[in-house]
């Protein structure tokens, strides 16, 4: 992967198919969820193999459950092994999260228990599944509406050691670090400092809603139904401003789509984001009299 | 601290309402019978309630909506894939 600048792209969703190929000028990649495409007819593999030819084509595993004490299945790896091989995307990305144990299948993403057992389980897991696959992945964050029990690092030094572990790159998700901050109590821009800037290579943007719990309070879901919120063009600036290598940025979108340009204007705010952040980080520092 | 059966533990109270409501009226109990270590069973029993009860309503709304999506016709899908992809290299 040699990236020379900032780019901006979408993850590609089937209902967004015709207005993605119809601006294509719009969008500099696109993002494919790799476990759509697992046990695909070879009609939609050989689509997608023919996507990746035209298009610059990043996949995204949602399964694989990486960041747990239990090992990760083989079956999901050889998957995502073939299908790598299938599409020879730029690169791969899959989260810091579990998805099943003990039998038990979550369903979805779910943070474990943050200590340095799970790190190392998670870093056997990312060698194994980079031995598999030939290539690694970047590793990203994931929201969670309940603080995992039992941790005894913070997030930031969670993620951090299981990339230094694995010596994988991040997968950076600014939504998921908003959510977690509201839902948690921790100032997100703090965050952005404990973390390995220049490890960052790709980065999530995407909306969510409060919802309503049973005590009254309120937090914040990541359900990729809504816009992007400003405090999520605001870290993504400051990202920037903070790491001098190219960002990929994926805005995220999973339903109750709205018109295109809806959705391009948000790109084009990511880019702006960027673009300011970037001016920051050349910027020379102001002299205080 | 911290054990696959730590993990195993938090995706049953997650998953299956009814051991999430055991483990509310007797949270030692539960995760010591699920053969947590009493370390383990203390910190357990720390959990965020508010936040468990909406992630396990989260996790089921997921799962929900992947087997209504599992249900709709993938040829429908990938027609419509297809379809777009012609359209696009003519």
């Amino acid at each position: 992967m040699n990236i020379r600048r900032d780019r901006v792209g979408l993850g590609w969703r089937p209902d967004l198919a015709a207005s993605i190929f119809d601006h294509l000028e719009c969008i500099d990649l696109l993002e494919v969820i790799a476990d759509d495409f697992f046990d695909g007819s070879r009609h939609e593999r050989r689509a997608l193999r023919a996507l990746s030819s035209q298009v610059t084509v990043v996949l995204h595993g949602i399964g694989l459950g990486l960041a747990s004490c239990e090992s990760v299945q083989t079956t999901r790896l050889d998957k995502m092994a073939r299908l790598f091989d299938e599409v020879r995307p730029e690169f791969w990305s899959e989260h810091l999260a579990f998805v099943r144990a003990g039998g038990v299948e979550i369903g979805h993403l779910a943070a474990p228990p943050r200590t340095l057992q799970n790190v190392e389980g998670a870093a056997e897991n990312l060698c194994r599944a980079i031995s598999r696959v030939g290539s690694k992945p970047l590793m990203e964050n994931i929201a969670t509406l309940v603080d995992p029990p039992g941790s005894t690092l913070a997030e930031p030094a969670w993620v951090s050691a299981i990339l230094e572990a694995s010596d994988c790159d991040s997968l950076l998700d600014l939504h998921n670090v908003h959510a977690n901050a509201l839902n948690h109590g921790y100032d997100a821009t703090k965050y952005l400092k404990q973390i390995p800037s220049s490890r960052v290579r790709a980065i999530h943007i995407a909306g969510g809603k409060l919802i309503t719990a049973a005590d009254g309070t309120t937090r914040l879901l990541d359900d990729h139904l809504h816009d992007v919120p400003d405090p999520v063009f605001e870290l993504l600036e400051e990202i920037a401003a903070s790491s001098p290598q190219p960002l990929t940025v994926i805005l995220e979108r999973d339903g109750a789509y709205p018109p295109m340009p809806q959705l391009l204007a948000q790109i084009q705010r990511a880019r702006l984001s960027l673009e300011r952040g970037r001016a920051r980080h050349t910027a020379p520092e102001k002299c205080i009299a | 601290m911290t054990t696959s059966a730590f993990e195993a533990f938090l995706a049953k109270i997650y998953v299956d309402p009814n051991a999430r409501a055991r483990f509310k009226v007797d949270p030692f109990g539960e995760a010591s019978h699920a053969g947590l270590s009493p370390d383990e069973c203390v910190a357990v029993m720390k959990i965020d309630w508010v936040g468990l009860d909406l992630a396990a309503r989260s996790f089921a709304k997921k799962r929900h909506t992947k087997t209504l999506s599992n249900r709709r016709s993938l040829r429908t899908r990938a027609q419509g894939f297809l379809s777009s992809l012609l359209g696009f290299f003519r």
